[in-house]
């Protein structure tokens, strides 16, 4: 075929491909055409990030697994630490306040001051002893009877027991200097030496659950950026061919971001499920054990909330943690 | 469209890539640049996508300054270039219309339109029947012109092409020249890369011949 006869040839096909669709693209689309296509744009990174996922499905399980095992720890820690809290509310008698009446104040006057207690927002309960219930008490325990028998009167005086709501030693501490003000009470008690005991300990727990937390999220972080970077590796010619035709490092970082959540939402999953198998096979044996000290305690599973928060969570670190990597690989996938 | 302005590049290992280079390229223009292996050519085309920056001179492409381009910006520029490796760099992955259809993709176009402007851009290079192929299947010259194709179906206003016919026997060779020559038609500038200087004699279009990264010649082939 001579050079004219080529140049026709094109010419006719240049002719027929320009009556199709061969208009130059001078004009962006408008916002309705570019919304559509940013939303098709997000369903295709999903959809493609899924996909990889599926077609590996036991290297995704494993990132997964590992994943909901550093999330699981904490987590667990945290809804124990919850269930010895509930199991502690039985220690918040410990946190009584004993208010000593005015030895000449009356019974009806004792109760009527119950009542007024038992109305305040941070009690929780109100009980009075009056002064005879309290002698023959202490004489039943202290195994004293004859010799208070021996005195003149009885030298106690009536009692409120008040349990209060909160066992937070600040508050404890307010509750009694209000209580011990009130008219007809002659002194208020608070021993606040298990109260300090219990805040201490908890406060442990819930430092080293949060420190715990902290470490974890970082390695949760490694994990997922390193699985991230290992999928950037693998694609490192197909991002470099998405960058030469004008792929911007959004578009680029679009489906690995979805990736990262995906693993997360993954991980999310398994920690609920790991978390609900072990609460419920720990709980057999916690029962055992509480009924031996006669308490029908017995250990809560995941609480819903709890639960949706985790899969949330970690859906968002592990967005979080793709979105590190590919900002700290993006730099690298220059066009070669 | 392209004007080059004292332009220099020398890498941080000391290596200089050009040596004040200096010319122009009219709308709608096409040209060859040539020269030995080492003589500046892929580094002129790497300028011009921005993968590199010049180190002195100025690089005007359609007005656009390339030495002060922001990184943000440069996505924006390459969607304005059409560009053919030796190579063809396609995704092995997606099928020949998925490859095609990725710049448009980028661009935020509808998928009916995509789906015209692919169809048409296959036709142009004689492979509409291989639309759902996958490179793999397909003869290096059919996975060259669906480089062809993806470089041009946005209908850039400059086309590169960096040895596009390197690894080509020259039946196949002449055919995708003349697919060059086709976009060119329809005004798109071209900017081809080659030192097939046999091919391009027979081309008669304007050839700029580079040594050792200086400009040593600028007419006609042939």
């Amino acid at each position: 075929m001579s050079d004219n006869q080529r140049n026709i040839k094109a010419a006719e096909r240049v002719g027929a491909v320009q009556s199709k669709a061969d208009k130059p693209i001078k004009e962006g689309p408008g916002f309705s055409a570019l919304f559509a296509a940013w939303v098709e744009s997000h369903r295709a990174s999903l959809v493609d990030s899924l996909g990889r996922l599926v077609r590996q499905p036991i290297g995704s399980f494993f990132t997964c697994l590992v994943m909901a095992v550093a999330l699981s720890l904490p987590m667990g820690l945290a809804l124990l630490l919850d269930n010895v809290e509930r199991l502690g509310g039985s220690w918040q008698k410990a946190a009584q306040i004993s208010l000593y009446l005015q030895v000449e104040a009356g019974d009806d006057a004792g109760l009527q001051l119950r009542d007024e207690i038992a109305a305040m927002a941070d009690v929780a309960e109100a009980e009075f002893i009056g002064r005879e219930a309290g002698l023959a008490a202490f004489e039943q325990q202290s195994g004293l009877g004859q010799a208070l028998r021996e005195l003149p009167e009885n030298p106690l005086p009536a009692v409120v027991v008040v349990t209060p709501k909160e066992i937070d030693k600040a508050a404890l501490e307010a509750l009694r200097q209000r209580l011990a003000e009130l008219p007809g009470v002659d002194q208020a008690q608070l021993d606040l030496q298990w109260v300090e005991r219990l805040t201490a300990i908890l406060g442990l727990g819930d430092r080293f659950v949060f420190g715990l937390t902290l470490l974890l999220v970082l390695a949760l972080l490694l994990v997922i950026g390193n699985t991230i970077r290992l999928h950037i590796e693998n694609r490192r010619s197909e991002i470099e061919v998405i960058k030469l035709v004008g792929g911007t490092d959004g578009y680029v970082r679009r489906p690995f971001l979805y990736m990262g959540a995906l693993y997360g939402f993954g991980a999310g999953l398994l920690a609920w499920g790991l978390l609900a198998f072990g609460l419920d096979w720990l709980n057999d044996a916690v029962v055992r054990l509480a009924g031996l000290y006669g308490s029908d305690f017995a250990l809560g599973g995941v609480p819903v909330a709890d639960g949706l928060s985790l899969l949330l969570g970690a859906l968002f670190l592990g967005y979080i943690g793709a979105w590190l990597a590919v900002a700290r690989h993006l730099s690298e996938l220059a066009p070669r | 469209m392209i004007r080059f302005e004292q332009v220099g590049k020398r890498y941080p290992n000391g290596h200089v890539g050009l040596h004040e280079l200096s010319f122009r390229v009219r709308r709608g223009e096409f040209l060859f640049v040539t020269g030995h292996s080492g003589a500046g050519k892929s580094t002129l085309l790497r300028l011009l996508l921005a993968m590199e920056r010049p180190s002195s001179g100025k690089l005007l492409l359609a007005g656009q300054d390339l030495a002060q381009i922001t990184n943000a910006q440069i996505p924006f520029l390459r969607r304005q270039i059409g560009v053919v490796f030796q190579n063809h760099q396609l995704l092995f992955d997606r099928s020949v219309f998925d490859n095609v259809a990725l710049p448009l993709q980028i661009l935020g176009l509808s998928k009916p339109d995509i789906a015209k402007r692919v169809g048409a851009a296959l036709e142009r290079v004689s492979l509409s029947d291989k639309a759902e192929q996958f490179p793999a299947d397909l003869s290096t010259g059919q996975q060259q012109r669906v480089g062809i194709a993806r470089a041009v179906v946005h209908r850039p206003a400059l086309l590169l092409a960096d040895e596009p016919t390197g690894n080509l026997d020259p039946r196949l060779a002449a055919e995708i020249m003349g697919v060059f020559e086709d976009i060119n038609r329809l005004g798109t500038t071209v900017l081809i890369a080659s030192h097939d200087l046999a091919l391009i004699a027979r081309m008669r279009h304007r050839m700029l011949t580079l040594q050792r990264g200086r400009l040593i010649g600028d007419g006609e082939a042939g």
